[in-house]
């Protein structure tokens, strides 16, 4: 080998190295000024006044956004209910049965879900479900919860995948019956990555405000009826944004900053239950 | 008493069309150490895996014939009961990541939901840990997670944990194949304690393993039971032509 | 070729040329007592120690090759074959030299007329015989041809067997032949030794090449034959 070069070429070398990490650091930048900017506009809305009361009418100071609070725990906790067993389920069929025909159809279903836009999920549901009981909380959920699923499966079945076989086959080895071998030692050995999972959808679905605007429509009152219009978390920032009243721009700003900040806490306990409770195979 | 433990009839298997067993015929008898060996592919593993029925496992896998554990078909018996009355060990150690050396031992009660009081399984495990010469190195930190033990001592746990549910015979997959070589003399030199309690059936690609821990010797090639005699005969003087270019090492 | 056949044929190549020495040793031998020549008798005595640090060498290398292939199978067995052989053909190289030694040590040429009449001549050859047709056998992994030693082995037996009567025969005719007749007695009683050695040879052969030959289909009779 020429050697000649070498010099040029080591030079080459951590030229290339050097504009790698320089975008790497740059891509941390928008997410430090978003962050910044939230913070220094919606810290100061963030009190317990603001954390417990409804909104105000225009003119009138204070207000809260209580409604949006327990709507959107309201709304992602039935979606979750609704979505977390049919998608832990088809993603351990999926994990399980790469290769039939059905897991491919099925497989392709979840990219393709994963991959339609919030609003069409929130105009099928519309029709759906909106034009039979109505604006609801329960139309919301539903549409979180279809939003939540193409997460939740892919999660489950990636995590299960990564187990290696030969666990499996310890099992069955030893008599154990199929399901108990799904239900006794591929699903607790993939709980790290399940739970993992369950958090990103569960952060993902938090901010969707496009399923929710003729869905569960919104409501100034704080209301825990699933049939009645519902408020949430997103939409109240979007309503309050794009109203001409300062006040009420100040409490969009305060709702931006807590659903940050839940998004952020929710991706960081997903990190430490994922290096925590990692299994080590 | 019936010397005979296990005993296949032309037995077959295969992997859809693909005919990876063909017309075994085999009779192993109660405490004897056996080994299975032959090139990739011979469809040894295979044979290992159709005798507690694991291999019908894998999508397109089908079975033949008849393999007799105590003169019962072992094609017609409940899967579950078959596979609790033979231990398997793997080529990979795989105790369960998520359970204590404790629990993996008592695994196959735990998983099948078998009740046993804390006593039992005290005697048990120690017992079972004792068998596999792994209780004075772990008993005590019993509760820690297996997959902290070395790869040789993963690989006795999981011998315990196929003792612990009283086998009459151990199916051994290339057991030392991830090992190095001081845990697979360590597991090697198990054999022979486990011999006087159980019928052991040992695949291996080690023609050395073969020759150093068995009574017996069979030898597959292309899916055909090629030989089976003595091991001390087949290493000195094979009475087949392939046999023996295998273990000289002459193979194509 | 594995490199375990390659050592093997080295072993085998080795063993091949100490046999050609040994052969010669005799036939060296043989010169001295008929031509009476001291000369080549102490070359013959020189020669032993070739023969001895072959005997070392093979030695060696087949503890080597144990080692370090642990051979099985046929090529155990050739190996084993290959120790005692060794250990055989050395003891041949010695007879060689005892029988150098006697030229060295004897004050008079031994008279041709005694050799013909005790065999010690006939039988000589058919020694040198015998022991060439092992190694050719040996070389040929030739099992009929190793047998058919054990047959010739009985002319040397015959000749042994009868030499007290022979000599005395000698000595009856000539008092004065008393110390050569008991050097030739000496020398019969250490070609029957060559005799045996071959025959020990032979049987060595035969062992690690019916290996090869081997029983077929014991007992399904399914099993089908490759080559």
């Amino acid at each position: 080998m020429n050697l000649s070069n070498a010099g040029y070429r080591n030079s080459k070398s951590i030229l290339f190295q050097s504009v790698i990490v320089f975008f790497a650091f740059l891509i941390t930048i928008p997410l430090i000024i978003v962050l910044l900017y939230i913070i220094e506009k919606g810290v100061l809305q963030v009190n317990w006044h603001f954390l417990t009361n409804v909104p105000k009418p225009v003119g009138e100071k204070g207000g809260g956004i209580v409604n949006a609070l327990v709507g959107s725990a309201i709304m992602v906790g039935v979606a979750s209910v609704m979505a977390l067993p049919i998608g832990i389920l088809a993603g351990i069929y999926l994990s399980e049965n790469s290769k039939s025909k059905l897991a491919y159809y099925s497989g392709l279903c979840v990219d393709i879900l994963q991959g339609v836009p919030s609003i069409v999920i929130g105009i099928v549901i519309y029709y759906w479900v909106v034009l039979t009981i109505g604006y609801s909380g329960l139309a919301g959920s539903v549409a979180l919860g279809i939003m939540m699923l193409p997460i939740v499966i892919r999660s489950t079945e990636q995590t299960l995948r990564l187990l290696p076989p030969s666990l499996k086959e310890a099992a069955l080895s030893l008599g154990v019956p199929y399901h108990r071998v799904i239900l006794k030692v591929i699903v607790p050995c993939g709980f790290a990555g399940i739970l993992s999972g369950i958090m990103l959808s569960i952060a993902r679905i938090i901010g969707e405000t496009a399923p929710l605007l003729f869905t569960a429509l919104g409501n100034s009152f704080l209301s825990t009826n699933l049939l009645k219009p519902m408020e949430s978390l997103p939409h109240v920032i979007y309503y309050y944004a794009t109203s001409p009243y300062d006040d009420w721009h100040d409490l969009a700003w305060g709702a931006s900053f807590i659903l940050l900040m839940f998004v952020l806490l929710l991706n960081i306990i997903t990190k430490v239950i994922t290096r925590k409770w990692k299994i080590q195979l | 008493m019936e010397n005979t433990i296990v005993k296949a009839e032309n037995y077959n298997a295969w992997f859809g069309d693909n005919h990876v067993v063909k017309d075994v015929n085999i009779s192993i008898n109660r405490n004897e150490v056996i080994a299975v060996m032959g090139p990739s592919g011979c469809g040894k593993t295979t044979f290992l895996r159709g005798i507690n029925r694991m291999h019908e496992l894998i999508p397109g896998a089908t079975a033949k014939g008849k393999i007799l554990l105590d003169s019962q078909n072992v094609l017609d018996m409940n899967v579950i009961y078959v596979r609790a009355k033979i231990g398997m060990v793997f080529q990979r150690p795989n105790p369960f990541p998520n359970l204590s050396i404790y629990e993996n031992v008592v695994a196959g009660y735990l998983l099948n939901g078998i009740k046993v009081s804390k006593a039992d399984k005290d005697v048990i495990v120690e017992k079972s840990l004792t068998s596999s010469a792994l209780w004075n190195e772990v008993k005590d930190s019993l509760h820690k997670k297996g997959t902290f033990l070395s790869g040789g001592q993963q690989q006795r746990l999981c011998i315990a944990r196929a003792i612990a549910m009283e086998p009459e015979l151990i199916l051994f997959d290339e057991p030392t194949s991830a090992l190095d070589p001081i845990s697979t003399s360590s597991v090697e030199a198990l054999f022979h304690e486990l011999k006087t309690k159980y019928t052991l059936i040992i695949v291996t690609h080690n023609m050395q393993q073969a020759a150093r821990v068995s009574d017996r010797t069979a030898f597959f090639y292309m899916g055909e039971l090629v030989e089976f005699d003595d091991t001390k005969q087949m290493f000195t003087a094979p009475a087949d032509q392939r046999t023996q270019n295998y273990i000289t090492g002459r193979f194509s | 070729m594995t490199p375990l056949e390659l050592e093997i044929e080295q072993v085998k190549s080795e063993l091949v040329s100490m046999w050609m020495l040994v052969q010669s040793q005799l036939n060296k031998a043989k010169e001295a007592i008929t031509l009476y020549d001291k000369d080549v008798a102490h070359e013959v005595l020189v020669k032993e120690k070739r023969v001895n640090s072959f005997e070392l060498k093979i030695d060696r290398d087949c503890e080597n090759v144990f080692a370090l292939y642990c051979p099985v199978a046929v090529d155990l067995r050739f190996l084993l074959a290959a120790l005692k052989i060794n250990t055989n053909l050395e003891r041949i190289g010695d007879i060689a030299s005892g029988i150098a030694q006697y030229v060295v040590d004897s004050p008079a040429n031994f008279d041709m007329a005694a050799m013909e009449s005790t065999g010690l001549l006939r039988m000589y050859d058919e020694a040198i015989n015998i022991l060439a047709d092992t190694r050719i056998a040996f070389e040929n992994e030739d099992t009929v041809l190793a047998r058919s030693i054990f047959k010739r082995d009985d002319v040397l037996d015959d000749i042994n067997d009868n030499s007290p009567n022979t000599v005395a025969e000698v000595i009856k005719k000539d008092a004065g032949l008393l110390p050569e007749a008991l050097y030739i007695l000496s020398i019969i009683r250490k070609l029957e030794r060559v005799g045996d050695q071959s025959k020990n040879i032979a049987e060595e052969i035969i062992f690690y090449v019916e290996a090869k030959i081997l029983k077929h289909a014991k007992s399904s009779g399914k099993l089908t034959e490759e080559d």
